[in-house]
Parts: C-alpha cells; sequence; structure tokens
C-alpha cells in the first residue's frame, strides 16, 4: 500500500485534535452539569433549612395558641413557597420530587389555614394533637424529599466525576497509543527508507550503479528515488563514455609516446628516447656502480651511396643497418639513431670488451649480410666507436662524446673499424 | 488493503460470537423467576403496576407477576392475608386500619401519593355548600379505608364531631349507587369513583374543594416478610422504579397505558392526573402518617384499642435499601 507521509502526518495530527476537543468539550460538559448540579444542591438545602425553621417554629410554640406569632410562619411559609416556584433545570424524575415539593407545601399552607381558622373554635387537645402531627409530617414529608433530592445530586456529581475522570484516562491512554504507534511506525519508515537511500549513495560512490529499492512506498521517498533512479542511470551511461575515452586516450597516447620516441624511418628510436633511455642508464650506472657501455656506429661513405644509388636507397642502407644491429645486440640493449647515418647501441651492464665483442659482430654480420640493389651487391661497412662509463664522465653526453672521437678514429684510421678511445684521451 | 480486509472479517466473526453467546447464554447468568400473585387496586393509583408490565420491566427482574385486579386497598389487603395474594396495593390509611388489629403485614414501600385522592360529593339538593353543613347529614363512607379517615379528619377540621353526622358503611363500588339513590346525601369516594358519581349526576353534584387537605399514599404490602419474600419485594420494586422512570419521562405515553388497562377515558385521566405524584420512597413521614392515622382512628373510636402498636413493626425497608437507598429515610 502506498503511503504519502505529509497525509499521514497531518491525519495523525488531525485524529490527536478531534480526540483533545472531544475531551475539552467533555469537561466543559462536566463542568456546567457539576455547576448545575450544586445549584440543585443548593436549592435542596435552602428547602431543607426552610422546612427546619418552620418546624422550629412549630414545635417552639403552640400553633393552636390565639396568640401564636403568625407572621413568622408566613414570612417563612413564603419564603418556602417563593423558593419552590424557581427551581433550577431539574431532570425528569427530579421534577417528580419538585412536584411532591410543591403539593406538599400546599398542603402544608392549606392545612395552616384551616388550623389558624380553627383556632376561634372549640377543638378538643386529641383533635389540635391529630392537626400538629399532620401539620409536622407534611414538613417532614418537604424534608424528606429535599434530602432525596440532595443525595440524588449528590450522588450525579459523584458520578459525573467518576465519568470524566475515565474519559480523561480513556482519552489521554488512546492518544497515548496513537502517539506511540503511530510515531514508532513513522520512525520506522523514516529510518528504513533513509538507510536505503544511503546504501544507494554508498553503492553509487564505489562505482556499483544500484537504484534505490524501497521497503516502504512512502510518495516523499519515492520521488526521491525516482529522481535518483534517472539520475542514476543517466550517470552510468556517461561513466561507460569516460572509461572508453580513457582507453582511447591511453592507447592514443601510447601510440603518441612510441611516435615521439621512435625515428620514423628506422622504426628504432630516435634521438630524443636516446636521450631519456641514456640518461637513466647513466644515472643507474653511476650510482649502483654498474658497467654501462657505448656503441656509436656511422655508415661509411654514406654520402656516396646515397649519391650513387638515390636517397631512397639510402633509406634502405640505413633500415638494413637498424636490422643487423637488432640481430646482433641482446634484449636489455638499446638501439637508436643518433642522427643521419649515426647510431648507438646502448650496452648495460657490459665492459669495454664486452662492447667490443659487440661492435665486431655487428661488423662480420653486415659482411655476412651485404645489402643489394638491383641484385648487385652495394658495399657498407661500419666505423664504430666504443667507450664505457668510468668515473670521468660527468654525464651521457661525456659518454657519447668519447664514442664519438673513438669513431672518428676508426674513420682516421680506414674505416670498418672498431675503435675504443685510449685511457689519456678519455674525457 | 488484504490486512484490513481479514481484521474486519475477524472482527466481524468475533463480534458475532459474542452475540451469539449473549444470545444462548443470556438464561445462564439471567436468576430463576418466581411466580407471585399482586392484588392491584383498580384504581390510576397503581399506574406504576400497569407501566411496568406494559413496558416489560418485571422480565428483567426475578419475578413473573400475575395481577390480581381488586376494588380498593382494603381488598387487596384481604388477599394478601389470606394468602391468595403474594403483595397487594394499599393506601396508608389501610395501614393504620389493620395495624391496629395487629395483623402480621408490611409496606415495603409507598409508590404514589395524592393530596386529592378522596373527595367529598354531595348533592346540590342537599344544601351542602361547606363541610359545616354536613351536620346531620347522611353520609356514605366505606369503613377501614382512607375514605373514612378523610371524612373524619375534615370533619374535625370544621369543628364538627363524627356523632354528628349519620355514617353509612358501603363498598367502593356501592357507594355511587346509594348516593345516586338518595340513600346518602353525600359521600368520600376515592377515584375512580368520585368521577363517575360527578359524571352521572351532571348539574346537580357538588364536589367540594378538598385538595391539599389529606394525603393519600399507595404502599406495596405483603405479610410479615422473610428473607425470601424481601427478595421478591425487591424485584417488585425495581420493576416499579423503572415504570415510574418512565412516567415520569413519557407521562403522555403512561397514561395511555393506564386508560387502556382500567378502561378510562382521557377526560377522567386529565381528572386526576395532575394530583398523582408516583416516586418510591420509604420516609419518616409514611411513618408518621400511619402513626397519626392509628392514634386518630383510635382516639375518635372508629376502633377502641389501649394501646397503639409500634408502627415501625409495619414499614420493612430491608427491599427498598437494595433498590434505592437514597430514597429512604427511616431508621427501623
Amino acid at each position: 500500500m502506498k503511503i504519502n507521509l505529509s497525509q499521514q502526518i497531518i491525519v495523525f495530527s488531525v485524529i490527536c485534535a478531534v480526540i483533545f476537543t472531544i475531551l475539552l468539550i467533555s469537561i466543559l460538559w462536566s463542568s456546567i452539569t457539576i455547576d448545575l448540579a450544586f445549584k440543585r444542591e443548593n436549592y435542596a438545602q435552602k428547602v431543607d433549612n426552610h422546612t427546619n425553621t418552620l418546624k422550629q417554629l412549630m414545635i417552639s410554640d403552640d400553633i393552636y395558641a390565639m396568640n401564636y406569632n403568625d407572621d413568622s410562619w408566613l414570612y417563612w411559609q413564603n419564603k418556602l413557597s417563593t423558593l419552590l416556584k424557581f427551581p433550577p433545570k431539574l431532570t425528569a424524575p427530579q421534577k417528580t420530587i419538585q412536584q411532591s415539593l410543591k403539593s406538599q407545601n400546599e398542603n402544608v399552607r392549606h392545612l395552616f389555614d384551616q388550623i389558624a381558622l380553627s383556632r376561634s373554635k372549640a377543638v378538643n387537645s386529641s383533635v389540635q394533637n391529630h392537626f400538629k402531627v399532620r401539620l409536622m409530617t407534611q414538613l417532614e414529608s418537604i424534608r424528606s424529599d429535599s434530602v432525596q433530592l440532595s443525595s440524588i445530586v449528590k450522588k450525579d456529581i459523584h458520578q459525573v466525576i467518576k465519568q470524566q475522570v475515565i474519559v480523561i484516562i480513556f482519552t489521554f491512554v488512546l492518544c497515548f497509543l496513537i502517539v506511540i504507534v503511530g510515531g514508532i511506525k513513522l520512525s520506522k519508515i523514516f529510518t528504513l527508507s533513509l538507510k536505503e537511500v544511503k546504501q544507494a549513495f554508498e553503492a553509487n560512490h564505489s562505482g556499483n550503479f544500484q537504484e534505490i529499492t524501497l521497503s516502504h512506498h512512502t510518495d516523499e521517498f519515492e520521488s526521491i528515488a525516482k529522481a535518483f533512479n534517472a539520475m542514476n542511470s543517466k550517470l552510468s551511461e556517461n561513466t561507460v563514455s569516460l572509461e572508453a575515452m580513457k582507453k582511447i586516450v591511453e592507447e592514443k597516447t601510447k601510440v603518441l609516446q612510441q611516435l615521439s620516441d621512435t625515428d620514423p624511418l628506422t622504426k628504432v628510436a630516435n634521438r630524443r628516447a636516446l636521450f631519456e633511455r641514456g640518461n637513466m642508464e647513466y644515472s643507474r650506472g653511476i650510482r649502483g656502480s654498474n658497467q654501462l657501455t657505448i656503441l656509436l656506429l656511422d655508415c661509411d661513405l654514406f654520402k656516396s651511396i646515397n649519391d650513387k644509388y638515390g636517397h631512397l636507397f639510402g633509406d634502405e642502407v640505413l633500415k638494413h643497418v637498424c636490422n643487423i644491429c637488432d640481430e646482433a645486440i641482446r634484449d636489455i640493449d638499446f638501439l637508436a639513431r643518433y642522427g643521419g647515418e649515426e647510431f648507438i647501441v646502448i650496452l648495460p651492464e657490459c665492459d669495454i670488451d664486452g662492447g667490443v665483442d659487440i661492435a665486431n659482430r655487428i661488423q662480420q654480420l653486415l659482411a655476412q649480410q651485404p645489402i643489394k640493389n638491383n641484385s648487385k651487391l652495394v658495399k657498407l661497412t661500419l666505423s664504430i666507436g666504443v667507450s664505457s662509463l668510468s668515473a670521468n664522465h660527468e654525464s651521457f653526453e661525456d659518454l657519447i662524446g668519447d664514442a664519438d672521437k673513438a669513431m672518428y678514429i676508426a674513420k682516421e684510421r680506414g674505416r670498418n673499424r672498431v675503435e675504443v678511445l685510449s685511457q689519456s684521451a678519455l674525457h | 488493503m488484504g490486512n484490513k480486509i481479514s481484521i474486519i472479517v475477524i472482527s466481524s466473526i468475533v463480534f458475532g460470537a459474542f452475540a451469539l453467546l449473549y444470545v444462548n447464554a443470556k438464561h445462564l447468568w439471567q436468576k430463576e423467576q418466581y411466580p407471585i400473585v399482586i392484588a392491584v387496586s383498580k384504581t390510576p393509583l397503581s399506574s406504576p403496576f400497569y407501566v411496568a408490565k406494559a413496558i416489560n420491566a418485571f422480565e428483567a427482574t426475578c419475578v413473573s407477576v400475575t395481577f390480581e385486579p381488586v376494588i380498593g386497598g382494603q381488598a387487596a389487603f384481604s388477599k394478601v392475608m389470606n394468602g391468595e395474594a403474594d403483595f397487594g396495593t394499599s393506601s396508608d390509611s389501610v395501614i393504620a386500619f389493620q395495624s391496629l388489629l395487629y395483623k402480621e403485614f408490611v409496606s415495603h414501600a409507598m409508590f404514589v401519593h395524592s393530596d386529592n385522592d378522596v373527595k367529598l360529593i354531595s348533592r346540590v339538593s342537599a344544601n351542602i355548600s361547606k363541610i359545616a353543613d354536613l351536620k346531620g347529614k347522611k353520609i356514605g363512607v366505606t369503613k377501614g379505608t382512607a375514605s373514612e379517615y378523610f371524612l373524619s379528619t375534615l370533619l374535625a377540621l370544621h369543628g364538627v364531631s363524627i356523632d354528628e353526622v349519620e355514617l353509612h358503611h358501603f363498598k367502593p363500588e356501592h357507594l355511587n349507587s346509594a348516593f345516586v339513590n338518595h340513600v346518602v346525601d353525600s359521600i368520600a369516594p376515592w377515584e375512580p369513583f368520585a368521577y363517575q358519581s360527578a359524571m352521572q349526576l351532571g348539574d346537580d353534584v357538588i364536589v367540594h374543594d378538598t385538595k391539599n387537605l389529606n394525603t393519600l399514599s399507595f404502599n406495596l404490602i405483603s405479610k410479615q416478610a422473610d428473607n425470601y419474600d424481601v427478595e421478591k419485594a425487591k424485584c417488585v420494586l425495581e420493576a416499579l422504579n423503572t415504570a415510574i422512570d418512565y412516567i415520569a419521562l413519557h407521562p403522555k405515553k403512561a397514561q395511555e397505558i393506564v386508560m387502556s388497562e382500567l378502561g378510562l377515558t382521557p377526560d377522567f385521566i386529565a381528572w386526576v392526573w395532575p394530583d398523582y405524584i408516583f416516586k418510591l420512597a420509604l420516609n419518616q413521614s409514611l411513618l408518621l402518617s400511619i402513626k397519626s392515622q392509628a392514634i386518630w382512628i383510635n382516639e375518635t373510636q372508629m376502633m377502641n384499642l389501649k394501646d397503639i402498636p409500634n408502627i415501625n413493626n409495619f414499614l420493612d425497608s430491608r427491599a427498598m435499601l437494595q433498590v434505592d437507598p437514597l430514597a429512604v429515610n427511616i431508621s427501623l
């Protein structure tokens, strides 16, 4: 069942308000009822008092005596009659008592009048006594009725108070239960729904795009869930593209990196990559006292090959030299084009003799695998300068400088040679 | 939604089961009803009995009631004393007369009083314009009843001795014919006989204004009661209490019930009803009234006894104290 929290809270408040209004009305009603009951009680009390006064007047003097004070009697009799004329609002059974009171009062009045009239006549004492008792009996009847009315009213007051206490206790228990049950229910809905929303956010944060699934279907939380789920769906689409983009960029970067490090003609490392790797190997050599040797290779008479066979063939020559070198060097070695027809091979963990051996092997392989131009063998040799890292070298460039010097010595000494710079000429 | 439906269904089943149980098991907690006979005087003063029966007020109590209609409280009293009825309706005057005979009976409560039920009626031709004119006249009364007491006090109040009039005793139902047939000049009947005479003779009748000069009450009486009788009396009084509340709340309906039960006309009801005050009570004034009447009866030699019995012995408050203790204002 779908719940609207705001509506629930409003309904909840309205119910409580209605119950409290009922309670208020009930208290007002009780107060009016008790007030009326007190008026009735007061009335009954007054009737009782007046009747007692009349009884006193009867007891204190002989009502048959000629000098009896009629004025005093009539004063109280009139007072009682006036009081009985204006009773407070009474219930139907109380009205019966009121009717009885009035009737008895009339009896008293008539009987007194008859007694007063018969004073002048010779009335024997037994007759006198009888009518005195009759009058007293009538007054006693009034008193009995007023006492009964007073007792009924007192009982009514107790009953109203009892009823009111029950109503108040019942109302408070009802409100208390509503507040407790309603509060727990709403709190449960809030807590669980918030937990579910939080879980979805956390899942989202860790890249797992999870929809909010609510246990309690409330309008408010469903609207949040709907908005979140819509946002989530779009976000997940966008995030997939971003990852793909990242992959492409990485691939492109790798390609670009390769392009920037590679000589476009020979496909070996270019001068920038040479210095990057060279500087790294130099630092490692210096730091770890590792051996490092480099070869500087220069194609002999490359200009005349270019001139004679054309630049395209010249390019082929350079590629061929690279292929030969690749074949001759170890996996850990690094071949790069230094410039024009010059190449450098970095030989980590390799001493000068090792370097010379590799240089010789290159020359041997080049001799064994000559290059042909239109099936015609073309003579191709390399002058190779070898230098090995020493304490004198302050940079990788110094090491290249020594290899370069050795390579020129090889050129001077007739080309197609491997030369190592003498100790004295070392940088 | 499903939950709500199941709650409604379960609630209905539980409610239905309780209702069924209540209807079927009602007799289990309902007490056994004692069959009783009440000798009810055929007068509107007995209205609470007729109303109680009409509204089934006795059914909710422990008694199953049969009415024995009688004319006058004295007849009702006799029925009770000779065992033909368990309870009866009698006026305080009858109680006063019977107390002097040391009969073993009690009054459980007074249920109505009127200050104008017994009336003095005379023919115009008898020239009785005031009470004193009754001297030497033939007056019809019912001996040993409120009628006799009423006349004697009325005469005394106006300075006429009972010896100065010629008393003729009749059964209450015969007073009217004696009056109409000129056997007597005046009668002291109670209702409805006073009304019947007034209607029958029309302009040839004077109904003397004696209102407020005598209060007559009607009581529920029985033989001296053991606990068993008190229990029955309690149940009768409970039903009377219900009927009296009904009369206070629905006077018109109550009047219709009484009219139909006694075959009365609306005119008659309008004639007597305002004088009646229906309420249950057992108070000091009743005791005083019976006592004063007993003394009066004895002193005026309507009866002649040395000692007046203790009137307290003729009132039994045990049943009334269980029904409406607030209406009991007497220590016995």
